[in-house]
């Protein structure tokens, strides 16, 4: 029905600002991993949320979620929320054996 | 019967929506595949912390690390490649995705020395050495292997998907108007990627 | 009643030759093609299950060893869920008319869906191949349970693999409806203007597209575990079974609704066609399905009470489980209240719809009795769990299926079946269903465990009642089809719209067209449902 007509082309400058930032803080988890070993608990945390923003970013501005219909938003998150309760319900399970 | 009339909403008309849209689909099933993994890394890490922490350490951080820039690199390079293809310089798209080919190429090459250093020390599942390791980590290596193993066929699928686009736009039928191969390329190509970010620090950086 | 007199090209006749089939891209002739197989893999089942029966007749063997019987009700799961039960409406009355009722020509993607079939068709080799090669078909039961699906000699491999493959196929179904749903409903139709059997389709498809990898990635584990030798759910590794059962029932639970939701789609269909009156609460029922789509899959825990679970999260999960039965009921009631005051007209389509309610209801109810966690774990693995899921699956899916069968049996085939044998075969074969069925649920409350090869001799009259029924119930769906395949044949012909159903694939030809429409199709005003004499009720 439709070409790819009238859609938002992203530039490559905002490619190159995410490729940086990825690359930044892909060096911050790193060091936290590598420097703060002492840190244990506290290292899985911030290298997980440092994972979640590198892939935020990469599904934001790479995958073109930001500027796409919100369904694909809707869509991502009820999938996301279904993987979060798959999660919380098996660390229920094993953390109240 | 009038032989002229066509519905307007006809299933073989091409459609660039209901292709984008079809190929997100594909990706929630591919992050769910990959997410029965991490649930079963998740538990076991809970149930195994010690040995999973023991177990890292004999990753090597520093390739893990250059892997991880490949494929960021690569994903930039792929998604200029639409950028280019969508305002029209071909050229200059074609390249880029034959760079980000590289890269992949780059990553598995990587990978292969890495994983033939676990094989020498006997880390993989049905070798000697391997039975004789703490049961975690036997765990851990098991995990290893199947999840980059996984995603490593994932880098191969998507390597070859984009040779597929190159040589749609070689053939024309790729085009500026028309990319939604293109597209859909990247997006398979950003999954991997995705899933190599939550790779990356789970079995490389959790001591 | 009379028959358009108009020449046209139907959609058997627009080409020739058995390649026009095989490598088809046209969504009625896949729908016919998955119809063949799956009736053909549905017949198949129902002759082990015949089997069982058979062998449980009176204690101690009868016919078949212990080994053998487990191969069986096996054999009989595996076919029974995944080449008949999951693909049954979806692949066959979803393909065919999905399309139609959208008021659109094909699915979004028809090469796809020409895949989907052939992954279905290497499955079925896969899932069968095991009679021949190896040691024989698996004989863990349906759910490959770990770490006896590693340790048997049986192939289970093989059979694992063909799940994994019509999983693929699976999604690929669901993937594709949705787009259709999406994006080729006719100009003018809204979501909430679509028919509700589409409604059902859209909940499946993302169930289909959400749950299947889960058991995917699951089933490629344990060939992993076969091939190795070890695995990630071997203690000695440091891993757990119970992980398994978990990734098992993430996917298997929500696939109970793969099964459910066409089945409540083709009853909704059916009721306010033969009460001609608008359906009651069209919001309710297909915001319902969405709803029951989404609870199912939190509720997995409940296969898991006596599993060694933690207590805490069996709690949960039976609390969750109780949340299905909201929506489940609310589509009950809703049908009801449209039979009210409706203008009835008692076809064989009808008679289906109203013994699926039936049915699903004593399912549903024993259902509820399982979701209670204190319940449950008196009557865990006994057979009223082989009753109640027969009652949803058996009584509830498969009565939707051929009612569905007979609803659509003109629009897709152009001929009428001999009403009379239809109705005396339903009646047969739901007597005979519930005499077959009913006595389990006795049994497992009297303590008979499942899958056992034989029992103690106090269970025995209701044992012989119950495969008596199975004869009876065999009798029936014999009889039925074979009213249905003289129909086709040699049926009288029918005329487009048989039932004066106002939903668009009764605006075209039967069987139709390639194209499925040759004008643009009307939607009817005020709402799918909308039906002119029920207009004349309020006036």
């Amino acid at each position: 029905m439709s070409d790819n007509n009238n859609v938002h082309i992203s530039s490559y400058k905002e490619h190159f600002s995410t490729w940086a930032a990825l690359i930044l803080l892909t060096f911050m988890t790193v060091a936290v991993s590598v420097f703060g070993a002492e840190l244990r608990t506290l290292s899985v945390a911030t290298a997980m949320i440092i994972a979640t923003v590198k892939a935020t970013a990469v599904g934001y501005y790479f995958m073109h979620i930001k500027y796409d219909p919100k369904i694909y938003k809707w869509m991502m998150g009820t999938v996301l929320a279904l993987f979060t309760f798959f999660m919380i319900m098996l660390t229920i399970d094993y953390l109240t054996r | 019967m009038d032989h002229t009339f066509h519905l307007p909403n006809s299933g073989h008309n091409f459609d660039a929506k209901s292709s984008k849209l079809g190929m997100w689909l594909f990706l929630y099933t591919e992050l769910l595949l990959f997410g029965g993994l991490f649930l079963v890394y998740m538990v076991y890490r809970e149930l195994n912390s010690e040995a999973f922490l023991l177990a890292s350490f004999k990753l090597n951080v520093w390739m893990g690390t250059f892997n991880t820039v490949l494929l960021i690199t690569s994903s930039m390079t792929i998604a200029m490649s639409i950028t280019a293809l969508q305002k029209g310089n071909k050229k200059l798209s074609v390249n880029l995705m034959w760079l980000t080919i590289i890269a992949a190429l780059g990553f598995l090459v990587v990978k292969y020395f890495e994983w033939g250093a676990k094989f020498e020390h006997g880390l993989v599942p049905g070798m000697e050495h391997y039975d004789t390791l703490p049961m975690g980590e036997r765990l851990y290596f098991y995990l290893y292997f199947f999840m980059t193993g996984l995603h490593g066929l994932h880098v191969i699928i998507g390597a070859i998907f984009i040779l597929f686009v190159i040589r749609g736009v070689n053939k024309g039928t790729v085009t500026p108007e028309r990319y939604s191969l293109s597209e859909n390329a990247g997006l398979y190509w950003h999954l991997v990627d995705l899933v190599w970010i939550y790779l990356f620090p789970l079995f490389y950086l959790i001591h | 009643m009379t028959v358009d007199a108009l020449p046209y090209t139907d959609f058997y006749k627009a080409k020739k030759g058995i390649w026009s089939w095989l490598f088809t891209l046209d969504h009625k002739r896949i729908a016919l093609l998955y119809l063949y197989a799956i009736i053909s893999f549905f017949l198949v089942g129902a002759t082990l299950g015949i089997l069982m029966r058979l062998e449980l007749f009176q204690p101690g063997k009868d016919i078949i060893e212990p080994q053998t019987y487990n191969q069986i009700f096996t054999l009989h799961g595996v076919i029974m869920i995944f080449l008949f039960i999951i693909p049954s409406i979806p692949a066959i009355f979803g393909n065919f008319l999905l399309p139609l009722i959208l008021g659109t020509d094909d699915v979004a993607f028809p090469k796809l869906n020409l895949l989907s079939f052939y992954l279905y068709v290497l499955g079925a080799l896969f899932a069968l191949s095991t009679l021949i090669f190896g040691d024989g078909p698996a004989d863990t039961g349906w759910t490959f349970y770990a770490p006896y699906s590693v340790k048997t000699g049986t192939n289970v491999t093989m059979s694992v693999l063909a799940a994994f493959i019509l999983g693929f196929s699976s999604i690929l179904t669901g993937l594709n409806f949705i787009v259709t749903i999406h994006r080729l409903r006719t100009p003018g139709m809204g979501f909430n203007q679509m028919p509700l059997f589409s409604w059902a389709l859209y909940a499946t498809s993302w169930i289909q597209v959400l749950a299947t990898p889960v058991i995917g990635i699951t089933l490629l584990m344990i060939v992993a575990e076969r091939v190795f030798g070890i695995g990630l759910f071997d203690p000695s590794i440091g891993g757990d079974p119970i992980l398994y059962q978990h990734l098992f029932w993430i996917y298997s639970h929500p696939a109970v609704y793969i099964m459910a939701l066409p089945a409540m789609g083709v009853v909704s269909e059916i009721i306010p066609t033969f009460a001609q009156r608008t359906i009651f609460g069209y919001k309710a029922i297909a915001y319902s399905s969405m709803a029951i789509a989404f609870i199912g899959y939190f509720v997995w825990g409940h296969h898991m009470f006596t599993s060694g679970m933690s207590g805490p999260a069996a709690i949960i999960f039976s609390i969750l489980t109780f949340l299905v039965a909201i929506p489940t009921s609310i589509k009950v009631f809703n049908w009801l209240a449209t039979l009210y005051k409706g203008s009835i007209v008692i076809d064989t389509p009808l008679l289906y719809a109203l013994a699926f309610i039936f049915n699903f209801l004593i399912g549903g109810l024993t259902g509820l009795l399982l979701g209670a966690l204190a319940a449950d774990v008196h009557v865990h693995d006994t057979y009223f769990v082989v009753g109640h899921f027969h009652y949803v699956m058996f009584g509830g899916t498969g009565f939707a299926f051929f009612g569905a069968l007979h609803y659509w049996f003109p629009k897709i085939w152009g001929r009428m079946y001999n009403k009379k044998v239809a109705n005396t075969a339903f009646a047969i074969f739901l007597i005979g269903f519930n005499i077959l069925y009913f006595p389990m649920l006795i049994l497992g409350i009297m303590g008979m465990p499942r899958r056992y090869y034989d029992y103690l001799p106090e269970f025995t009259s209701l044992n012989q009642i119950s495969t008596v029924g199975s004869w009876i119930t065999v009798t029936g769906i014999i009889l039925m089809l074979i009213n249905l395949i003289v129909a086709a044949r040699k049926g009288e012909k029918a005329p487009d719209n048989p039932w004066n159903g106002i939903t668009l694939e009764w605006q075209t030809k039967s069987p139709p067209p390639l194209e499925n429409f040759d004008k643009m199709p009307q939607i009817p005003e005020g709402g799918p449902y909308n039906f002119p004499n029920a207009y004349k009720h309020k006036h």
